[in-house]
């Protein structure tokens, strides 16, 4: 496929992806998801899925909580990929550490974008009320119907000029950069996670919580049981504090 | 049909013995689609979900009103600020009140509205955000990192769990639909649901707390020299930071960079924007191969 297709096809992706957010939270736009699709796209699956798994983790805890902003990982993991898997992917090892520091930054501007998509459809909203004012129910549809193109669009352009324009002057820029400087990158994105779970920590009560949280810990550092062993423990606990809790109910 | 049931000829709707609305199948489903399908392509600032909670309603309003002046109030009333998951509790609420809209019960599906919005938004946030999000994000982001020959069934992984969480949108909108009112005094009767976020937020916990080791495995390239003395000679011997580490706690590296991040977010109250630039030059300074304090 030429260059611009490509960047065509993962712009529609990202277009899809978000408004299916939307609707009925298919998850085309997991960035681990958006990494296999871009990864097919442009030939290279392992970059694809090493990119977004990275993002995904990044993106822990990060949930749209009434509405709030936050950095856009899947059009990060479709830049990053498209970028890592021309640098040669698992064959060079400056691809998959530039392709996650891509998509990190790409990530990071996109929160701008996000900001304009959700202030441009506030437009809709009062057109609406100008249609329900005149009992035109076909206007208001249509009004909403729309909505979807700032959101569609803030996706879609950015990833169609960066995967058509951008590319080459990233790999360019990659391909002059010294070991040492690829070699921290790497570290660094292998670091990206903890932010993540820093971000999913906060949302939750850890101090009032927080022997439930060394618990989990022991039982894979010290333990060193399987994640579904420790989803099963994780379920059991809060089996038994339901019973406790129930038993503690009846005998008041 | 019995002689008491009324029909509308012109939009299918009946109506029961004991007065009750019946609305024709076709618009129940159609509002149901336009909920599951469509609900926050419209979401913005101002009022939120608003505008698509009114598309979603709109064959319900226009098969029980019948006059332009009933319509314009009942669109003009759907316009109002909505905002709750869109996943997890809003298709019940949906269904309630496409249940209560037909009765021309306003003043209840408005409050309705406005009651189970904040509530549901609880649960559905908790479940998705703390449990399903977390959870399956670092089984499916393990198979990849961790080298397992299964990546290929991460991403199929998460479009399972996503389409399981959809499915679960039907039975919602049908409960909510068939209960009406009663749903609204199941769920504001109850601790039910402080106490079900509790538990999920226990059990949340405790797999976050052994998926931080799993992920993360960053150490420390650090040494330092210590005299020994070998066979009656001194000499200084190089050691690593790490073996020390690994022999009081394993995984200390990771707990730190957690524990770091942590107090950017809410110690220094930093948005996630400056947590994650701050966290990138930490990490990058320190992982330069001069330095070695991150490996």
């Amino acid at each position: 496929m030429g260059n611009i297709l490509i960047a065509f096809v993962l712009a529609l992706w990202a277009y899809i992806g978000i408004v299916l957010l939307l609707g009925p939270g298919v998850w085309f736009n997991e960035p681990l998801v958006s990494g296999l699709f871009t990864g097919l796209i442009v030939g290279d699956v392992h970059t694809g899925l090493v990119v977004g798994a990275t993002m995904t983790l990044l993106g822990l805890g990060q949930w749209t909580y009434g509405g709030a902003t936050i950095p856009d990982y899947q059009v990060g993991s479709i830049i990053g990929t498209a970028v890592g898997a021309s640098l040669g992917g698992a064959n060079n090892a400056a691809a998959i550490p530039a392709g996650i520091a891509i998509a990190t930054t790409a990530a990071l501007l996109m929160t701008q974008l996000d900001v304009l998509g959700r202030a441009t459809t506030t437009i809709f909203i009062h057109a609406a009320d100008g249609y329900a004012e005149k009992g035109n129910d076909r206007g208001v549809a249509l009004m909403h119907l729309l909505g979807q193109l700032p959101w569609g669009l803030t996706r879609f352009i950015p990833v169609f000029l960066a995967v058509w324009l951008g590319k080459d002057a990233i790999n360019a820029a990659v391909a002059a950069a010294p070991t040492w400087l690829t070699a921290s990158l790497k570290t660094t994105g292998h670091m990206l996670p903890a932010l993540g779970f820093a971000l999913l920590l906060s949302m939750l009560p850890v101090r009032k919580y927080w022997p439930y949280l060394i618990v989990g810990f022991v039982l894979f550092a010290f333990l060193k049981l399987p994640l579904i062993a420790i989803l099963l423990a994780a379920a059991a606990i809060g089996g038994l504090v339901y019973l406790q809790q129930r038993s503690a109910q009846v005998n008041v | 049909m019995s002689e008491n049931v009324s029909v509308n000829a012109t939009n299918g709707v009946t109506t029961t013995e004991d007065g009750v609305v019946v609305l024709p199948k076709s618009v129940v489903n159609k509002a149901m689609w336009r909920h599951l399908i469509t609900l926050q392509w419209s979401w913005n600032y101002e009022r939120m979900q608003a505008l698509g909670y009114l598309y979603s309603m709109l064959p319900v309003i226009n098969a029980v009103y019948t006059t332009k002046d009933e319509r314009i109030t009942a669109m003009k009333r759907h316009l109002s600020f909505y905002n709750t998951n869109p996943y997890i509790g809003s298709p019940a609420i949906f269904g309630a009140t496409v249940a209560l809209e037909a009765q021309k019960e306003a003043e209840v599906v408005d409050s309705l509205k406005v009651g189970l919005m904040g509530p549901l938004a609880g649960i559905g946030d908790t479940i998705i955000g703390t449990l399903l999000k977390p959870i399956v994000s670092v089984l499916a982001a393990g198979l990849v990192l961790g080298n397992t020959g299964l990546e290929w069934l991460a991403p199929v992984l998460m479009i399972l769990a996503s389409v399981v969480a959809m499915a679960t949108m039907f039975p919602q909108y049908w409960t909510g639909y068939r209960q009406g009112i009663n749903l609204a005094r199941e769920v504001s009767a109850g601790g039910n649901v402080s106490q079900f976020v509790e538990l999920a937020t226990i059990v949340g916990l405790v797999v976050i707390g052994g998926f931080i080791p799993s992920i993360l495995g960053t150490t420390t390239g650090l040494t330092y020299t210590q005299t020994v003395v070998l066979n009656g000679k001194a000499g200084t011997q190089t050691v690593p930071v790490q073996a020390t580490l690994d022999g009081i706690i394993p995984f200390f590296i990771p707990i730190l960079l957690v524990a770091f991040a942590y107090w950017l977010i809410r110690g220094l109250k930093l948005n996630t924007v400056w947590a994650l630039i701050i966290l990138v030059v930490v990490g990058f300074v320190g992982s330069l191969p001069a330095l070695q304090i991150f490996k």
